[in-house]
């Protein structure tokens, strides 16, 4: 029959939660040994609908069959017995166990009271070998990488036998080389008869290792397509509900006159003794999106916090004419403005409603103060004007905690506030880290709409996608060092890598022709536009 | 957005409401728990007799209103001097509850309050016994004491907010050691000084009250609402230190500052604020404030400081955190929360004279209150977390907005 077909089957799913349906006649159908995509923006019920699978909400509608037979799953118990198991978002592991103690955690084998520990060693290592999952057994997990942690959970599934495997946007926290890896390792499980629900919203990702793809949206079903049969431009159409744009849409750059020069710039290093961003120099002019690219931890956190005066940095930083190296915060923040990389650490006052973190840094300039006061009416005027222009969503206006919003609208609310401070420099790190196809469109074609009206952006950003689309020029910054500088039309990513990863490096006279490249290019179609004219 | 704007000033009162009644629920639990221990220890007892063991539970309830006994049976009714005394008691910890409630809403946790106290104290005393009122004017003498006893408390108070704003040195730890450094010094000061009270010869290790110099903080007309108590015009300046400091802490650039730090650090050093001031301003005000409550208390004239405080810290400070727990930081909140725990001493009083019983009872009560409030303080952030949870499930955060308005309205047609 063609029951046996699927291992796992979700039929006509309904969970309401007060005021919300979270899921609404939702169908899901897993394959045995199929990697199967559940694709849909933040708060479309993917986790909702995972959280039905694994016992955690009881659906007021639909049944759950497991190879053909309908099953009642009450509890995560009842999903581990049925061979159930999930990778979160977020490691549920204990961080001064070792990687063995961490994976036997609640499934020990005993006896007389004993742990057996060689047994358990034994089948972990087989497993491990069996899959392709390379982890040190005696590492406590603190002091292990974040890839192999996550190899550390998934093992902590296999280890239980389980035969469905649900990864819940497992690429979130891993950098580049650590997600091919996990993709090899996806397929391998997969070849080996596991069946895996694989939650993203990256369309990459998804093209690259799923079978099939289940859409959701706002809570209800779209549709269930091969991924051989569609493409990026279909599925993220499905799931945003409207033509999405995937490539940034701009002009070419019309670079202007130099609005941020470093000199020399050097920053000591957060972690060693040293420096972490070494005698660096260049110019980010107005008009330009300028990205420094690099892969995570190649100094660009340190150059951000000397360039913002959170930590102290030796050279010139010229903005706007003025040399602002040894400023304060406050008053660097004159002529630039700030889109940090952790919006919760450094972005927002989670325990602040939206009004009082929209102001955090006018609430000294008229009108929000006045004798010391600070005039709410005036604080509300000006948040409702911002949530209306860049359509911050939150439960209740300006008076929303903001840690009860969602991390798009968080990221909306910092953006309106930064942009809006409508300074000469926009610098943006990460700005659309962790956000689904809607929120990164949206905040991309913000940033160049900031370029057009003769704005320097200065991006930092680890998405090569990002890099490529969004910017003018690139600088690739490795170990502190700029040791590339390419205009984007003229680059791959492929060749991008190369100096990221630190197997090419590019000459102090090459890098300067690359500016004059794109000034001249700049001026011939200005000249090209005036003759035209 | 007009909704929104309705619909969220209906939830902040209705959460600031909730907190009244959080507050008020965990002193009615403490007042029966504080009766049933009075009928537990008077029934147990052969000592004492059922009469006697209702009579305890009346006063724990209504002390403040007991007017004494006739022909064996207790009065009650309105009692000038319980009224009174119970102000004069509660002004001091009114302001270290309200020193502890302004640095925790800046995320600080002020453990060093008794420290600050007793800076306030000697300095207070220093001066209003030590400069001659026959050639200065007392009432003078009584500002310049005042006003040194701020200062050099919000100079003690920073020294840990100093700590924690330039090596990170938790202010918890800091504070406990400046509390003992205090108590060691100002003993240290008295010793050296001449301002022993040497005219009561049976007295040793106190000093002069200030009314021996004639200095005493004015009574602004309180004694004739309240005659026969102890009550002065220190009640009335705490109730307004109290509103102002609600003003700046919650209408003041100022005040937000302060709060921004509180919340997060980090965020509020981004914005350009100026954290590591800002931190050990905080210190500095709570200090300020502590100090304050010392000097009021001994600068009323007819209260004697014992000054060998080596061995043992002023309660007024612990009092404190109490009082602010008690009234969820709310700078207002402190007026009522010292005011009933003080009510709570003059109920022991009357249990002590009038009864059997002794004043220890009300110990008692206080700590099932604290016990209460810390309590129920955890269950609403458990609350709050359990919420946040299910919020970030379903991603409520865009529920409510009216764009969404007409999804829904298409899901219900569908």
């Amino acid at each position: 029959m063609a029951e046996n077909e699927y291992v796992i089957e979700m039929l006509h799913i309904t969970k309401k939660f007060p005021g919300i349906i979270a899921n609404d006649d939702i169908t899901l159908q897993l394959k045995k040994g199929e990697i199967h995509a559940l694709l849909g923006e933040n708060g479309a019920g993917k986790s909702t609908l995972m959280s039905v699978l694994f016992g955690l909400y009881q659906p007021e509608e639909g049944i759950i069959k497991k190879n053909g037979e309908v099953v009642k799953i009450n509890s995560p118990n009842d999903a581990t017995a049925l061979h159930i198991g999930m990778v979160h978002q977020h490691f549920k592991l204990v961080d001064v166990f070792t990687v063995l103690d961490n994976i036997i955690l609640g499934a020990e084998d005993t006896k007389l009271g004993f742990l057996q520990k060689k047994t358990a060693r034994e089948k972990v290592e087989q497993l491990s070998k069996k899959y392709g999952l390379y982890v040190d057994l005696d590492a406590k997990v603190e002091n292990i990488t974040v890839g192999m942690q996550q190899r550390t959970e998934i093992l902590k599934m296999l280890y239980r036998d389980n035969e469905i495997l649900i990864f819940d946007e497992p690429t979130a926290v891993l950098t580049p080389q650590e997600i091919d890896e996990l993709m090899v390792i996806m397929k391998n499980l997969a070849a080996e008869g596991k069946s895996i629900l694989f939650i993203s919203h990256k369309l990459n990702e998804i093209m690259a290792v799923a079978d099939r793809v289940t859409v959701l949206r706002k809570g209800k079903y779209i549709g269930t397509v091969n991924t051989k049969d569609t493409n990026k431009q279909e599925l993220s159409n499905m799931m945003v509900g409207r033509p999405v744009q995937l490539q940034v849409v701009k002009d070419e750059a019309k670079p202007g006159e130099v609005v941020l020069k470093l000199e020399n710039f050097s920053v000591p290093s957060e972690i060693h003794k040293g420096n972490a961003v070494k005698n660096v120099s260049f110019d980010v002019r107005r008009g330009e999106i300028l990205c420094i690219a690099g892969i995570d931890g190649n100094g660009q956190t340190e150059f951000i916090h000397g360039l913002s005066g959170l930590s102290k940095s030796s050279g010139k930083i010229i903005l706007c004419g003025e040399d602002i190296s040894g400023y304060s915060i406050r008053r660097r923040g004159k002529n630039m403005s700030h889109i940090p990389e952790d919006r919760h650490k450094h972005g927002l006052i989670l325990d602040f409603t939206l009004e009082e973190n929209l102001v955090l840094q006018r609430f000294r300039e008229s009108p929000f103060q006045k004798g010391g006061f600070i005039d709410r009416a005036e604080v509300r005027k000006y948040a409702e004007r911002l949530i209306e222009q860049y359509d911050v969503r939150s439960g209740q206006g300006p008076i929303t905690q903001a840690r009860s919003m969602s991390g798009g609208n968080q990221q909306k609310a910092i953006i309106a506030r930064e942009l809006d401070r409508n300074k000469d420099l926009v610098v943006a790190v990460q700005p659309t880290r962790g956000l689904d196809v809607g929120a990164i469109e949206y905040i991309h074609s913000q940033l160049v709409q900031e370029r057009d009206e003769g704005k320097g952006i200065l991006l930092v950003s680890l998405e090569l996608d990002e890099v490529l689309s969004l910017s003018d020029r690139i600088l690739v910054m490795y170990e502190g060092e700029i040791v590339g500088e390419f205009l984007s039309k003229d680059v791959t990513a492929q060749e991008l890598g190369l100096y990221m990863s630190g197997a090419k490096r590019m000459g102090e006279l090459e890098m300067e022709k690359v500016e004059e490249a794109e000034l001249k290019a700049a001026e011939n179609t200005e000249k090209g536009g005036n003759e035209d004219a | 957005m007009p909704k929104t704007d309705k619909n969220g000033l209906m939830k902040s009162e209705k959460q600031s409401s909730k907190t009244l009644l959080a507050s008020l629920i965990s002193i009615l639990i403490g007042l029966i728990f504080g009766a049933i221990t009075v009928w537990i220890v008077g029934s147990l007892s052969p000592d004492i007799s059922a009469k006697d063991t209702g009579d305890g539970v009346k006063l724990i309830l209504m002390g403040l209103f007991s007017t004494g006994r006739s022909g064996g049976a207790l009065t009650f009714g309105f009692n000038p001097v319980n009224f009174g005394n119970m102000l004069f008691r509660a002004t001091p910890i009114i302001l270290t509850g309200l020193s502890i409630a302004v640095a925790n809403q800046t995320g600080l946790f002020n453990i060093g309050a008794s420290g600050q106290y007793l800076v306030g104290t000697c300095a207070s005393l220093y001066i209003a016994l030590s400069i001659p009122s026959d050639k200065v004017h007392p009432v003078l003498i009584w500002l310049i004491a005042f006003a040194v006893s701020m200062v050099a408390g919000a100079l003690w108070g920073a020294i840990p907010g100093m700590l924690k704003a330039f090596l990170n040195i938790n202010e918890v730890i800091a504070c406990i050691m400046c509390n003992w450094i205090a108590a060691n010094i100002v003993t240290w000061i008295f010793d050296a000084s001449n301002l022993k009270n040497t005219a009561e010869g049976t007295k040793t290790a106190y000093i002069y009250k200030t009314t021996y110099n004639n200095v005493a903080t004015s009574k602004m007309g309180l004694d004739k609402i309240f005659p026969g108590s102890q009550v002065n015009g220190g009640i009335i300046i705490a109730i307004l230190i109290c509103i102002a400091m609600w003003v700046v802490m919650s209408k003041t650039t100022f005040g937000y500052q302060l709060k921004a730090c509180g919340a997060n650090r980090y965020a509020a050093k981004y914005a350009g604020i100026a954290d590591k001031r800002n931190i050990i301003l905080s210190m500095a005000i709570a200090g300020a404030l502590s100090s304050a409550a010392g000097a009021l208390y001994y600068l009323a004239g007819n209260t004697e400081f014992y000054w060998s405080t080596y061995q043992s810290l002023p309660a007024a400070g612990f009092s404190g955190i109490a009082v602010a727990l008690l009234a969820v930081n709310n700078p207002i909140g402190v007026i009522f929360a010292g005011s009933f725990m003080s009510m709570l001493t003059v109920c022991g009083t009357q249990l002590t004279y009038l009864t059997p019983f002794n004043e220890y009872i009300t110990d008692v009560i206080i700590a099932v209150i604290v016990y209460i409030s810390a309590f129920s303080l955890i269950i609403k952030m458990l609350l709050n977390r359990k919420k946040e949870k299910e919020y970030d499930k379903r991603d409520g955060g865009e529920l409510k907005t009216d764009k969404e308005t007409p999804a829904k309205a298409e899901r219900k047609e569908a």
